[in-house]
């Protein structure tokens, strides 16, 4: 199995899940480390005979916290979750100064309670003091449970017993011989073995089952060691022991650098050929070179492939730090590229404040990435990493390099739906705009009151695809402008009021379009000739309209309220026959009609209004105030129409001189509702519904079939 | 996943089968020859896209056919093959270890298919030999397994279990199993010898590692049938707490979609080609007035490619529109779906596979907590999209954005007095910068335990304030007095002025007015 891409590889409780930092405060800490800091530099340069400030120097415990700082600073770069520092200061008794909760966990949080500590009171008796109260303690600790212990464990029940409990102490003490070494490792053992029984009858605590002890012995510069450094040994099955005596200052600095390197698994690289501006000469630029610790694994390719020393790997120092160099690389990538990436790992700059590390960083913060470039010796490029930050935090990509067993394979304009030519990717692509997802932010209640976000993401995709046509030509209305507007409302999950106006608007403007017989984008495709006549066209539009909403009607009363306004204002299909027949005959009369117009009379539209407006008042005895028509339905189909929509007429004349066309309609409709008393589907309807295109179905099956499939 | 067929060329491939019903001679090697025509027969029907090579051994190794698709060469180079002396696996394994690493590099899981009849070899170069002397050896003569790179080893054994089990074969075929990491499967003959049992042999192959991965696809209700390839393999989390594999599921929801950018080039365990497929149920695409006469199979496959199919919807979207569809692959388990081009003409849909778990990218946050925009009061792209709810910042910054203060190397601690200084000597006009700096030096020191530098510095600006030109402004004496009273005071340790949190304010004079002051 492939597992170089895990952020945290390993077994989630390994020993590196919680470290106790046990420092020694007794006052032989408060001695200076004899390493001098010259704070006063440019006085010299300033000359007048100055005296400079004498030179400073850092005393053990200053030396010693430093240098954990460091550790912790690295430690919480890498791994910002689950794995947990407890660090204790000991001296005449033990201060715990944090808690293994994960809020607890930042190095601001322990340099507070460091500042309250202060430095080792030289003052003190030093035969209350020892570093043995701190061991106890961390001891004690190591056996508390930590929240991902708990979570774990209550989330297995039965199998509890998995969650392991491990941990490690690093002990930066002043010990005076080996002798006292090994009486502080035995107490370590023994206070496992006592700490161990409690735990046993106890929920709250968990026996330790292996725990690693670091002891470091400081002393000052100058000074020989008193102590002697030992590899890692076993002291019992549950306790393994190591020594490292190592001057104060840089020395030390350093060996708790490859400490927390070696506890959690991390790996250096450097970064070179970074150009940079020099500071004196703004126009110049030098080339620099950042050192970045990692999780090991983004350089698993190069330990399998042993192509670590032509990665450019150096020894350093003591010749235990290894670094892998990476060369920067100028064509930079942008973010909309999506690079195949199998690994990456949070970084820290080994130099935090030099000014190479925080031009990188702030280079890389403020959302730029760069390539990284794997030099080799036959001369060859490969691009085989990329620094990037994601939200303050910067990750070191590892890209694929070598070939893909994906490559070449069959376009997809090769398979399945390949040779489509009409697929809506512009609509699907403001589809997706407007299911892209966001985060919610966890809140008590929303647990309570339903489904998790995602959940609630799915639904949406549910509901917005319910009709959702994949082809141009098998859909009329979402190629109509028109139609967006209650397109897009009609799939929200409940409408307002204002949502609802907006629906009935729109479905009001497709009267209109249909009375003023504008073309409709009907697909052509498939049929013979010019294609289904006008009107033919609207009944396929207002049948689609008609699909797509009652898919919805049963999310909330005012989704079925747009459909009942479709439903009461399309054109009415029964008459469908007898139109057919007379067709062409009618559309000629209305030709000629049109031309008398202008003949007609303005006096009579008074008269028909009044008339009108009594049609309508029975009209909305019979509808109830619900279904309340302000814009035009007025048609020139009229006998499609039931005179109690005719409400329109109202306010228009209430503002001013009708129009010719209103007059004109009007008339038309009158003198149509004279010659028909009643339509048949309307008399023989059950509560105003009626089955529609009865006829049509032994006449014209094939029709309805194309235009079935159409709305499918 | 490529393949690579190993096939045994020994003379003991030879050896005749006893065949009751059949008069012709059948040898084992012409049934391990049926068996792997059966494989690749198979493989370019329904598996085409798998690399396969084939590999002959005996004493010595061949690469007969490297990596390819094209299984009439394969074939081919099966039909040809010669015998040759003993077996020698060992050196063969080596061999294939090489060609693999050279082709694919060391992350590509391959799967290694061994044909051998069983006789494994004797003395010197057997495999009994081989595993007899795996510790104590050099470093350049590890014994081939595990493989650096992930690895399937079948093994199909041209023999049945009772004759393999009759000698150490057996065992030593499960150690070589084992050192592979015990990935991988041994396979016998049920019964006689024969084409019959060979093909249920391989049969049983086929269904443990090249059957297609079928799947669908959906978004709310819009649906295809897929093919995922290569299969998604099963993945182990925690051994220690999780030890269960996890396999994802057939059905492939998707719960969103984010833009490439907000996504940002993240980590994938695996990438998964996402073909569409033909599911044989005329009755719903094409109604039933279109029944049309059965036709060739060319123009079967013609019909589907004219059938409207969501997986090239999504695809030509997600390409135009720069985006990625997050899917769900089971239980607190996701992935993306997107466009990949492999050349300018030629782009499919790809499916990456994250680490399973709730939170696999840290930038996104819990997917479970991703919702649709429409929860948000205003939507978070901005009316304009010109914003974006991603990347999540975490809720500590680390240290490399927040200025700390490390004086390990002397150059840190200098480069922090001097900034001190620059400012001492530009007040009034930097009060602000001056005391941020004294405040920040002072924080650490006290954090240290580090009250020697308090001193220092205190005695620092008392200096610099008796070297102010007699053009100074009179407030940047007062200050410097100031600055330098308190850090003395800080290095007490008396709590009322050692407080880590308490800041150094600057001091109220005449001169400082409303400006200079806090």
């Amino acid at each position: 199995m492939q597992n170089s891409h895990r952020a945290e590889p390993g077994m989630m409780f390994s020993v590196s899940h919680k470290t106790a930092f046990v420092v020694d405060h007794c006052p032989y800490m408060a001695e200076s480390s004899r390493q001098q800091v010259e704070c006063d530099v440019l006085t010299k340069s300033r000359g007048q005979g100055m005296i400079p400030l004498a030179p400073v120097s850092k005393s053990l415990w200053t030396c010693a916290v430093e240098c954990s700082m460091e550790y912790c600073r690295i430690l919480y770069d890498v791994y910002p979750l689950k794995k947990l520092i407890n660090y204790i200061v000991s001296d005449s008794e033990f201060h715990i100064l944090n808690s293994w909760r994960q809020e607890d966990q930042s190095t601001h949080e322990l340099m507070s309670a460091l500042a309250a500590v202060g430095p080792p009171n030289p003052q003190e008796d030093p035969e209350c003091c020892s570093v043995l109260h701190g061991l106890v303690a961390a001891v004690e600790s190591l056996c508390k449970i930590t929240e991902y212990q708990h979570e774990a464990r209550t989330t297995l029940m039965d199998t509890a017993d998995r969650v392991a409990n491990r941990g490690r102490i690093i002990c930066l003490t002043n010990a005076k011989s080996d002798t006292h070494v090994r009486m502080l490792e035995d107490c370590v053992q023994e206070t496992i073995l006592e700490q161990n029984k409690m735990a046993a009858g106890s929920d709250r605590l968990m026996s330790i089952q292996q725990c690693e002890l670091v002891l470091v012995h400081i002393f000052p510069q100058g000074e020989d060691t008193l102590v002697s450094d030992r590899p890692k040994k076993e002291v019992s099955s549950l306790l393994t022991s190591e020594v490292h005596s190592v001057r104060a200052g840089r020395h030390l600095a350093t060996k708790l650098n490859i400490l927390v390197q070696q506890h959690f698994d991390l790996a250096s690289t450097t970064i070179t050929n970074i150009p940079m501006k020099e500071e004196q000469h703004a126009n110049t630029s030098a080339n620099y070179d950042v050192e970045l610790l990692h999780h090991r694994d983004a350089h698993l390719e190069f330990f399998k492939s042993g192509d670590l020393h032509m990665a450019g790997s150096t020894s350093r120092d003591s010749g235990l730090k290894e670094t892998v160099t990476l060369k920067w690389c100028t064509p930079r990538t942008n973010s909309v590229e999506l690079h195949y990436c199998t690994g990456a790992y949070r970084i820290s700059p080994t130099d935090v404040n030099s000014r190479p590390s925080s031009c990188l960083t702030n280079f890389l913060l403020n959302g730029r990435s760069v390539l990284l470039e794997q030099p080799r010796k036959s001369g060859s490029k490969v691009i085989s990493h990329m620094l990037s930050s994601h939200g303050g935090e910067i990750f070191l990509h590892v890209l694929n390099s070598t070939r893909s067993t994906l490559e070449d394979p069959p376009s997809i304009s090769e398979g399945c739906g390949g040779r489509v030519t009409d697929y809506r990717i512009t609509d699907f692509g403001e589809f997706m705009r407007e299911n892209r997802l966001t985060p919610v932010p966890e809140s008590p209640d929303t647990e309570a009151s339903g489904k998790p976000p995602a959940e609630r993401a799915k639904a949406q995709l549910e509901r917005y695809t319910r009709y959702w046509p994949m082809i141009i030509s098998q859909t009329t209305i979402f190629n109509m402008q028109a139609v967006v507007p209650l397109a897009n409302l009609i799939v929200k999950e409940s409408l307002s009021e204002e949502d609802l106006l907006t629906c009935q608007k729109t479905v009001y403007n497709l009267v209109d379009m249909e009375r003023k017989n504008d073309p409709l984008p009907i697909s052509t495709v498939g049929s013979r000739g010019k294609g289904p006549k006008r009107d033919e066209q609207y009944r396929i539009m207002w049948n689609e309209l008609e699909t797509l909403v009652k898919t919805h009607v049963a999310g909330s009363e005012r989704h079925q309220r747009v459909l009942d306004c479709i439903i009461a204002c399309r054109s009415k299909p029964p008459e469908e026959e007898e139109r057919k027949k007379r067709g062409r005959k009618r559309e000629d009369k209305e030709d000629k009609a049109e031309k008398n117009i202008n003949k007609d009379s303005e006096d009579k539209s008074w008269q028909e209004s009044e008339r009108l407006k009594g049609t309508l008042e029975r009209g909305k005895e019979e509808q109830g105030e619900s279904e309340i028509i302000k814009d035009s339905p007025d048609s020139p189909e009229p006998l499609n129409k039931k005179p109690r929509l005719e409400e329109i007429q109202l306010p228009e004349k209430a503002k001013g001189p009708v129009s010719l066309l209103t007059m004109w309609t009007n008339r038309i409709t009158v003198a149509n509702s004279r010659k028909h008393q009643e339509f048949a589907g309307r008399i023989s309807s059950v509560n105003n519904k009626a089955e529609l295109y009865q006829h049509l179905k032994d006449e014209n099956g094939m029709d309805l079939h194309e235009n079935g499939k159409a709305t499918r | 996943m490529p393949t690579v067929v190993l096939m045994d060329a020994s003379l003991s491939m030879t050896r005749p089968v006893s065949q009751e019903q059949c008069t012709e001679e059948l040898q084992r090697k012409h049934l391990a020859v049926a068996g792997l025509t059966m494989l690749f027969e198979h493989m370019a029907n329904n598996y085409k896209l798998e690399f396969t090579s084939l590999v002959a051994f005996s004493s010595l190794w061949e690469l007969l056919v490297p990596f390819t698709r094209d299984y009439s060469t394969l074939q081919e180079a099966l039909s040809n093959l010669e015998d040759y002396d003993k077996t020698c696996l060992e050196s063969a394994l080596h061999g294939i270890s090489n060609v693999v690493q050279q082709e694919w590099g060391h992350a590509c899981p391959t799967q290694v298919v061994l044909v051998t009849d069983g006789s494994l070899g004797i003395g010197k170069g057997s495999l009994r030999h081989s595993l007899q002397t795996l510790k104590g050896r050099p470093e350049d003569k590890k014994f081939p397994l595990p493989f650096p790179f992930p690895a399937k080893l079948f093994i199909m054994c041209i023999a049945n279990a009772d004759e393999l089990q009759m000698t150490d074969t057996m065992h030593n075929l499960e150690q070589l199993l084992q050192l592979n990491g015990g990935d991988g499967q041994i396979f016998t003959m049920e019964g006689q010898l024969c084409l019959k049992s060979v093909q249920s042999m391989f049969g049983r192959l086929i269904d443990a590692a090249y059957s297609p991965f079928p799947a669908v696809l959906r978004c709310g209700n819009l649906a295809s049938d897929v093919q995922v390839f290569p299969r998604p393999e099963p993945v182990f989390l925690d051994e220690e707490i999780d030890p269960m594999p996890r396999h994802i599921l057939t059905d492939l929801e998707i719960v969103g979609f984010i833009e490439i950018g907000d996504i940002s080039s993240p980590p994938v365990m695996s990438r998964h080609l996402v073909l569409p497929i033909a599911v044989n149920k005329e009755v719903d695409d094409v109604g039933p007035g279109t029944t049309e006469e059965p036709e060739e199979e060319t123009s079967a496959n013609q019909q589907a490619g004219k059938v409207p199919n969501f997986c090239v919807l999504l695809h030509g979207s997600l390409k135009v529109e720069g985006m990625v569809a997050l899917v769900q692959l089971g239980p607190e388990w996701y992935g993306m779906l997107y466009s990949q081009a492999d050349s300018k003409k030629k782009s499919n849909l790809m499916m990456s596979l994250f680490e399973p778990g709730p939170e696999p990218l840290p930038w996104l946050g819990k997917v479970s907590q991703l919702g649709p925009i429409s929860d948000a009061a205003e939507n978070p792209y901005g009316e304009d999209d010109s914003k974006s709810p991603f990347p999540l910042q975490p809720k500590i910054k680390r240290s490399y954005a927040q200025n700390v203060t490390v004086w390990i190397k002397a150059s840190g601690l200098q480069t922090d007095v001097q900034k001190i200084l620059r400012n001492a000597r530009k007040l009034p006009e930097k009060t602000q910068t001056f005391y941020k700096e004294l405040n920040r030096l002072r924080k650490a020191a006290l954090a240290f335990g580090f009250w020697e530098l308090l001193k220092g510095v205190a005695e620092l600006l008392e200096r610099e304030c008796t070297l102010l030109p007699d053009t100074a402004h009179p407030d940047a004496a007062f200050q410097l007095s100031h600055a330098a009273k308190q850090l003395k005071l800080a290095s007490t340790g008396d709590s009322q002025y050692a407080a880590f949190d308490q800041n150094i304010n600057p001091m109220h004079t005449d001169f400082s007015g409303g400006g200079a002051g806090m």
